[in-house]
This record gives structure tokens, C-alpha cells and sequence, in this order.
């Protein structure tokens, strides 16, 4: 063993000597910019807010099967009940709503289901006259009694449907006038009122509630609850509502879940996959919306929806042709493991945007984080621009607020903090973050700044977000640990407000309310504003822009809440989420657009030409 | 060892039969070169330089470091920031440097060399934040290697404690400890580990070193309790016995030392199991905390990254093979060299 040692000390001696002598000099990555990866990048504007990737030289076609993938699984299929967006997205195809966004306006004012509507002259009650051709896919006809039964499932205080029922806490009242017109009033006049009660699922009152055990109670009569308390149907028929096999179909017999819209339910495989067939008897197979974005139906006759929890495995089976279109990649996927010509001849890669942004969550109630100048410091002692770059792979938009960056709320004026370790040093220093007692690590009535930085087990962004903070803080005095957690886990301590730092993502809308998030009051009590954010005017302004009705005065006051947030830096404000997607080039009509989940199949179709003679 | 004296000792004769077998003398080689590197992993891979000369003073960076992390001492203000490097720029004449082998920090990263193929730079290339491979898998082999004597350590404890106790008395502390070690070996182990250490708040290593002390316990018990059962009756346990010594005492001083060889050889099998199982807790992302490199993270980071990056999966994956071979094998060495029927 000694001579075994001594040996080894020599080799070492002699490497030391060697690599202290030679070059050690790098070659760096030069490319300024990040390519395109070959693929698409959808840029949508204020005027151009449908993006087509696929080319236009060939008639739309019918029939096909189009097999796309996703990573995770719904716990059930019941609409209001199930809180996975998995979940919703595949039921947007089976059920719909009164109204959706008018796909040239963007407004939320395009009937569906409804014909025409009227508001009242305070915004607060809202009447729909329903179209009169609609049929269930068993061949009922789609009456006013099934929308009421819809508002009054989701008010039902026992039915799993908390998280829904939060938007629609201001209903007062619902009724029904004959088989087409149905009414709902909001105790409130509140500038998402149209958007909420005419988007919600209607479902089929006589699948659901084949006992009609709500018809005897009106909507007001489930707002009370010493009503509620007493009848023991309301809590039957939630207890039914809840398990119903409708939710979960699962299994080659299952009876199909029954809905209205372009699409049936065909099977659900659990562990394999969900598929949907075109309904050839849709009511509206003669309505076409917007010339080539068609919701007559859709033109594929199958859609499977896959799941496959493993990204790698995914790439894998749409190379080897399982699958036809993966439309969530990893951005290294996309930008380097597919990045080959024989990939690039069969796959187009497009990468859309989508409303969210990534951003870092300061706890604003501990110490190292009560003042804004310190908020202010960190955001500009992270290399965002390098970030992107390196890590996204340029995927990001800056963006420094937490509205939609294509939407109107947003506030273009202001200027991102730039990347400045010394500026952000010297407002630490200012804020009274010193070393006093010189052990390398800043501190401030006795506090070390040492703060731990939550990840979630799965994120690997947040992983290499966290280790390059912590390497960087490091050389600045800060300590930073880093602590991973179960996505469970991470949320139950999110709620409770049990952490320092946070690297999370809000998924939003084209037009969103900033109160559930920044407004004071949703502090604590499991609200969503878990860092603290309090501030008087920002709390004031989101007040009253909830009730204004005037657009542009609303987005005026919006436009200041961010000049606040962009001050205070109660979040870093990271990127605007760009997905990476990669789709069969025989698959046309690709369209993207800006709201979640950023494509709809309606407007695909499969070209056997293009199928023939490959590009 | 050949000229053969009349009389030898029992490891004298181990030793012999030891040595005979090439592979299992390549191996303990291959071991103090991961000993070797498990000590001064600081002065093959480190951003901070072994000896510095800066403006007519001499300084220890990486001796210091150690004062730092144990003694409680604190950086000289000219180096606050510990980042050496920077300071070349401002070298003034007569200032110089000298820097370990691998003058890359395991948690050092550059973005702008990020994902490269080995090169003389990055022998081993580097990671998708441009960290140093090799300087990880350096700093890696401690976490590995410690997991591996650590736990063993604790389940050798445990289980010769119980398998001693269980031999020695019998009767109904025999039957309590036997039902207890087959209680613990109907969990599959992986299965048990991964179950305590997702309920767990924290993640830090010493969780997986005590973990796996705590379930690999049982194979030890039956061994010692079978050799207990074989030594009990001999005249010198008997004799033991006859001479009124506590049972401590014939336990630990007489019987124990008698029947620690076929514990070693499992041990040294079992330190070759614990490093797989870090690994592989790691590589699922339930072992070691994400700032720390360990041969199974870096494998687990690298699964995203093939087919391009072969480098991060090839090394890792190599040094486990090599480590967890090597103690096989000396395992084995062991085994065949105390098996009196082999003796020639």
C-alpha cells in the first residue's frame, strides 16, 4: 500500500507540473445567437394572432388518424371535478361551452352553443338564447335544462369541484325560460363576467342526473347552506356526480361519455392511451368559423392520445413512427437530437407560444427578502439573457410582468432589469447586508444570508437555475441551499408558505385578472399570493380595475400595476413560455394560437399526396 | 514469503493464498487508486490553486479551504470571493500560481462550454452547464465511496451485534431475532430504501448511508449466528465459560474474533451492493442533494442528453463498473484465500 502511494504521488506531482505548465485555454461556444433548430418559430403580433406552420398549397382532406403524446395521465374524465389539464384538454373536444373566443377579435364573445346573448345594462346578468339544433351524441337534443343543470353542478357544494367554483363565487342566481333561453346573474359587474359565465362545459343533464334529483332546487337554494345542509339529495346527487361513470370510462366496454361537441369519446386504455373520433353528426358540420380554421367537425376521423411519461421514450417512438406529433418537447430535443436532415425531411419542428411565464417567487415575509432593493439586486444578479441562451436554448421571451405578452394587458414601456452583479452588490450593501462578522457571508442583525431555494423534484430548469444561483451567490457572500422536493410536497409547502425561494410557472390566459395573485388579500389561507406581496396602490388598482368596463381604461391601470411589480420585483420575471413541438409533415392545417394549449385539432388534417410522394 | 518458514500464522498463510490470485492483487491496487483519489480530491480537482503568490505574500488556498470547512477559520480578505481565477488578471510581476491537475470545482460552471467532448481542457468533457466532468466524477468517488465503507460499517455493527446474540444464547432471543431478519428480507430492499427515503424531509447523504446500514443488516445476522452456533461448543468457549467470564466478554473477546472472516468477505460484496444502490437512488433522483456530484446523478443527468453527449453516460457508467468489479473481486479473493478446502 505505501509503494501503491507513493506512486500515485508522483503521477499526481507530475500532472500538477504538466497541466501548470500547459495551455489551458478553452475553445468556447461562438454562435451569438441560437439557430431555429430547423424548425418553425411562431411569432404571433397584435394583428396576426393565428399562426399556420404547415404549407397551403393542397385542399383540405378527410379522414386519417393522427396519434400525438402526452406526459401525464388524468386522474378521471369528469369535467369539473378533474383539476388535470390533460384532462380538460381532451374533453374540450367532446363538450362545449355558450360562448369562446372569436378567433379573429380575440374577444370572448363568439356564441356556440348559444345563438345570441344579451347583457344587462350593469354587466351583471347575462341571457343566452341557445340554438335550437343541437343533439347529444345519443340523440337527445341539448336544451336550456342541461345548461342550468351544468351551473348547478359545479355550485353544488359537495360536488369535487372547489377549484372551478372559486370563479364563480358572485352567481346569484339562474333560471330558465322554455327550452332555448337560459339567464344567470353575478352580484357583481366584473370585467371577466361574459368570459366565465358563458364558458363553462355544459354536460348532459339526463346522463348525469337521471333521477332529476336537482330539479326541485334552484341555484339560489344551493348558495344557502342550511339547505344545503338539510336535503339530503343535493349531497346524494354529488356523492353520484363524483364517482359517476361518465368520470372514468375506462377499459374497451366502457359506455362512451356523452357530449356535444366535434368529437366522441372512443376508448380510454389507462396507461396507454385516450382516443377521440370525429362525430359525423355534429350539429354544426355546416359551420365554418374562420375560412381554413374549421370547427365543422374537424376533418380526422381518429385522434389517440398517448401517454408516454418518458420524454426520451417519446422522441424515440415519433422517430420509429408510434406517433405523430409530440407537441411538448425538451428544448434539447428539439435543438440538438433532431436536429438531422433524415429528421427534418419527415418532422416539421415548430416552437409556439403559449400563455405562461417562468418566474422566481421571493418569499417578500422573511428577512432576506423584506426589501425591495435586495428583490431588485437578485433579479439583476441572474444572467437571464445566459439562461436563455444556454439553457432554453433561446426558447424564452423576456418578459417583466405577468400578463400575456401578445395580450393588451401587457405594458411594453418598461425596460428589463438588466444583468449587473456590481449595481446588484451595491444595493445588497445599501439594504444593510454586510459581512460584520467577516466568516465570508453577509449578514444583517445577526441573520446570515443564507436562504434555501425550493425545487421541484422534476424540473430540471429549476435544477440548473438553482445550481447557477448558488454558484453565483456564493462569490458575492450568499449562501444558497438547494432543496428538492416531491411535487406534492412542494405545493402543500407553497400554500403554506413555507419556503424562501421558489421557480414555478403561471399558466395564464389572453386576458387575466391580477388579483388572485398580487392582491393582498389572497395572502396566507392557502391563497395564491404565497411570497406576501403587499402593496397599497397595487392592491387599489386591482380593486377597482376589476369593475371597469372600458378596455382601454382597465389595461391603463394594468399598465401601472406592472410599472409597481417591475419596481417592487416581488417575482424575477423570467421568460414567456415557448414550447418546442415536432409533428408528421404529411399532417396539415398546423394553426397556433394564443391561447392554451396553443393548437386545436379541428384545423388538422392528414395529406395522403403529401403521404405519396414525400418532400 | 517463499523460502517458507515452519511455523505460519494464519494471515501469514491468508496472505499467501491471496497473493496467488492475480486479478484479486490487481484489484486492491485499483482500490488504493480510489483512496487515493477519495483523500486528495481537493488537490486533483479544485478552481482554487494548491500555492499562490500574490503581491509578495505566499498563500495554501486549498489547505485553507480545509480550515474553512472544519476549523472554523475564514478567507483572507483578498479572496472573499474565492474566485482565484479572476485574480490572475491583476497579476503583477513575480505573482504565480499553481493549480491541481483539474483546475475545475465540481459545482464550477461556464455555460459557454457547456456540452463539449473530451478534450485536453476537459479530459472527461463537460456537463450542459460547462461543468467539469472529471472534477465531478473526482469529487463523486468520495460520495461513493464513503456511501460504500459507511453503511457497510453500520450494517456490519448491526448485524454481528444480532447474529452474535442470536448464536450465542438461543432459545428465545434466537427465535425474536430470526423472525425480525425475515421480516426485514420479505421487503425488497431497493423498494423499502426508496419508500423511507421519499417520506423523508431532507436529502443529504448521510440519510442514504444510515438507510442502507439499516436495511442490509440481515445477511450479516445469519452469518454470525451460524458461525456462533459452530464456535459455541468449542473447548475454549466451554472453557470460557467454566472460568466464570461474563458473557460480554466471551462474546466479544473470545467467540467474535473467531468468526469475523466470512463476515469481511460479505462485507467487502456488501460495499460493491452499496455503491450500486447510491447509484442507482441517485440516478432516480432520490439520493444525493442536486449540488452534489455523485457517479449516479451524473449518469442520471446524462440520460437526456444521448445520443449527443456519450461522455456524461460512458465515464460515470464505467467508474461504477470499475469500483463495484473491483470489490467483487477482491470479495472473491478473500473468500478463496480463507476457504481452508482451496489451501495448497
Amino acid at each position: 500500500m505505501k509503494r501503491s502511494f507513493l506512486i500515485q504521488f508522483a503521477v499526481l506531482i507530475l500532472l500538477i507540473i504538466y497541466t501548470n505548465i500547459g495551455d489551458r485555454s478553452v475553445a468556447t461556444l461562438s454562435n451569438d445567437e441560437v439557430g431555429d433548430g430547423g424548425g418553425i418559430r411562431v411569432e404571433l403580433s397584435d394583428d396576426e394572432r393565428i399562426f399556420e406552420s404547415s404549407p397551403t398549397d393542397l385542399p383540405p382532406e378527410t379522414g386519417g388518424t393522427m396519434v400525438m403524446a402526452i406526459s401525464a395521465e388524468p386522474e378521471n374524465l369528469n369535467y369539473y371535478t378533474s383539476t388535470s389539464a390533460a384532462a380538460t384538454r381532451f374533453l374540450d373536444y367532446i363538450y362545449e361551452p355558450l360562448l369562446d373566443y372569436d378567433y379573429e377579435t380575440w374577444h370572448y364573445d363568439r356564441p356556440v352553443l348559444a345563438e345570441s346573448f344579451k347583457v344587462s345594462e350593469d354587466g351583471k346578468t347575462f341571457t343566452f338564447k341557445l340554438r335550437e339544433n343541437i343533439y347529444w351524441h345519443d340523440g337527445q337534443q341539448l336544451t336550456a335544462a342541461d345548461v342550468l343543470f351544468s351551473i348547478k353542478s359545479i355550485l353544488n357544494p359537495f360536488v369535487d369541484a372547489a377549484p372551478q367554483r372559486t370563479s364563480f363565487s358572485k352567481v346569484i342566481e339562474a333560471h330558465i325560460d322554455g327550452s332555448y333561453i337560459f339567464s344567470i346573474t353575478s352580484s357583481e359587474t366584473y370585467f371577466r363576467n361574459q368570459e366565465i359565465l358563458g364558458g363553462f362545459a355544459i354536460m348532459p343533464k339526463h346522463i348525469w342526473d337521471p333521477r332529476s334529483l336537482m330539479d326541485r332546487f334552484t341555484l339560489a337554494d344551493l348558495l344557502d347552506p342550511t339547505i344545503t345542509r338539510e336535503e339530503a339529495a343535493i349531497r346524494e346527487f354529488a356523492e353520484a356526480f363524483n364517482t359517476h361513470a361518465q368520470g372514468r370510462p375506462v377499459g374497451a366496454d366502457a359506455d362512451p361519455i356523452i357530449g356535444s361537441g366535434p368529437f366522441r369519446f372512443d376508448k380510454w386504455i389507462t396507461g396507454d392511451y385516450m382516443s377521440l373520433v370525429r362525430n359525423d353528426t355534429y350539429w354544426g358540420a355546416d359551420h365554418t368559423y374562420i375560412p381554413g380554421y374549421s370547427e365543422a367537425g374537424g376533418y380526422l376521423d381518429k385522434i389517440i392520445i398517448k401517454v408516454v411519461q418518458d420524454a426520451t421514450a417519446r422522441l424515440i417512438a415519433l422517430k420509429a413512427g408510434e406517433i405523430d406529433f409530440i407537441p411538448r418537447m425538451r428544448a434539447i430535443q428539439y435543438f440538438e437530437q433532431t436536429d438531422a436532415p433524415d429528421f427534418l425531411d419527415k418532422y416539421q419542428k415548430v416552437s409556439y407560444v403559449v400563455p405562461a411565464y417562468s418566474y422566481i417567487g421571493w418569499n417578500n415575509d422573511k428577512p432576506y427578502f423584506s426589501d425591495k432593493r435586495v428583490r431588485q439586486a437578485m433579479t439583476m444578479l441572474i444572467d437571464r439573457k445566459a439562461y436563455n441562451k444556454y439553457i432554453a436554448y433561446g426558447m424564452g421571451i423576456p418578459t417583466i410582468g405577468p400578463f400575456y405578452i401578445y395580450g393588451e394587458q401587457y405594458n411594453h414601456n418598461i425596460e428589463r432589469w438588466p444583468y449587473d452583479p456590481t449595481r446588484a452588490v451595491e444595493l445588497i450593501e445599501a439594504a444593510g447586508w454586510v459581512d460584520h462578522d467577516g466568516d465570508g457571508i453577509r449578514d444583517k442583525d445577526g441573520v446570515d444570508f443564507d436562504f434555501t431555494f425550493s425545487i421541484s423534484a422534476g424540473s430540471t430548469s429549476s435544477k440548473y437555475l438553482a445550481l447557477m444561483l448558488k454558484e453565483d451567490l456564493r462569490k458575492v457572500g450568499i449562501v444558497v441551499n438547494i432543496r428538492q422536493l416531491e411535487w406534492s410536497v412542494y405545493v402543500e409547502n407553497l400554500r403554506d408558505r413555507q419556503f424562501d425561494v421558489v421557480s414555478l410557472l403561471w399558466i395564464g390566459g389572453l386576458e387575466t385578472d391580477p388579483y388572485q395573485i398580487w392582491h393582498s388579500d389572497n395572502i396566507g389561507d392557502r391563497g395564491s399570493n404565497y411570497i406576501g406581496f403587499r402593496h397599497a396602490e397595487a392592491d387599489s388598482l386591482i380593486d377597482n380595475a376589476r369593475f371597469v368596463m372600458d378596455k382601454e381604461q382597465r389595461d391603463a391601470m394594468y399598465h401601472r400595476l406592472q410599472e409597481i411589480l417591475h419596481d417592487e420585483q416581488p417575482y424575477t420575471f423570467m421568460f414567456a413560455q415557448r414550447d418546442p413541438a415536432a409533428y408528421l409533415k404529411e399532417f396539415r392545417g398546423a394553426k397556433w394560437i394564443p391561447i392554451r394549449p396553443g393548437y386545436k385539432m379541428y384545423s388538422w388534417w392528414r395529406s395522403t399526396a403529401a403521404m405519396e410522394s414525400p418532400l | 514469503m517463499s523460502e517458507m518458514a515452519p511455523a505460519r500464522s494464519y494471515t501469514q498463510i491468508v496472505a499467501t493464498q491471496f497473493s496467488r490470485n492475480k486479478l484479486a492483487v490487481f484489484s486492491v491496487h485499483i482500490i488504493y487508486v480510489l483512496l487515493f483519489v477519495f483523500i486528495f480530491a481537493d488537490f486533483l480537482a479544485n478552481d482554487k490553486p494548491i500555492v499562490m503568490h500574490l503581491k509578495g505574500n505566499t498563500y495554501f488556498p486549498v489547505f485553507r479551504e480545509y480550515g474553512v470547512n472544519w476549523f472554523g477559520l475564514n478567507w483572507q480578505d483578498e479572496f472573499k470571493s474565492q474566485q482565484f481565477k479572476i485574480l490572475e488578471d491583476d497579476y503583477e510581476a513575480g505573482d504565480w500560481a499553481i493549480y491541481p491537475p483539474i483546475p475545475y470545482s465540481p459545482n464550477e460552471y461556464n455555460l459557454q462550454v457547456k456540452l463539449q467532448p473530451p478534450s485536453m481542457a476537459h479530459p472527461f468533457g463537460t456537463d450542459e452547464l460547462g461543468r467539469d466532468v472529471l472534477s465531478q466524477m473526482i469529487h463523486g468517488a468520495r460520495v461513493s465511496l464513503l456511501v460504500g465503507f459507511v453503511a457497510v460499517a453500520i450494517y456490519v455493527f448491526i448485524g454481528v451485534i444480532l447474529g452474535a446474540l442470536a448464536g450465542f444464547y438461543g432459545g428465545f432471543m434466537d427465535i425474536v431475532i430470526q423472525r425480525l431478519i425475515e421480516i426485514m428480507i420479505t421487503f425488497p430492499r431497493m423498494f423499502l430504501i426508496i419508500t423511507i427515503v421519499a417520506v423523508m424531509e431532507t436529502q443529504s447523504i448521510i440519510n442514504i448511508m444510515v438507510i442502507l446500514g439499516l436495511t442490509g443488516w440481515t445477511g450479516v445476522a445469519r452469518f454470525t449466528r451460524a458461525e456462533f452456533l459452530k464456535v459455541k461448543n468449542e473447548d475454549y468457549v466451554v472453557a470460557a465459560k467454566a472460568l466464570g467470564y461474563k458473557d460480554f466478554r466471551t462474546i466479544f473477546r473470545h467467540v467474535l474474533p473467531n468468526t469475523l472472516t466470512p463476515v469481511l468477505v460479505t462485507a467487502t460484496f456488501g460495499v460493491a451492493a452499496a455503491i450500486l444502490i447510491e447509484s442507482g437512488l441517485s440516478f432516480l433522483g432520490f439520493g444525493a442533494p442536486p449540488e452534489q456530484a455523485t457517479w449516479g446523478s451524473l449518469l442520471s443527468s446524462a440520460r437526456d442528453m444521448l445520443p449527443t453527449g456519450w461522455w456524461l453516460t460512458t465515464f460515470p457508467g464505467l467508474a461504477i463498473f470499475i469500483t463495484v468489479t473491483v470489490y467483487n473481486l477482491v470479495g472473491e479473493g478473500l473468500r478463496d484465500a480463507l476457504d481452508p478446502r482451496l489451501k495448497q
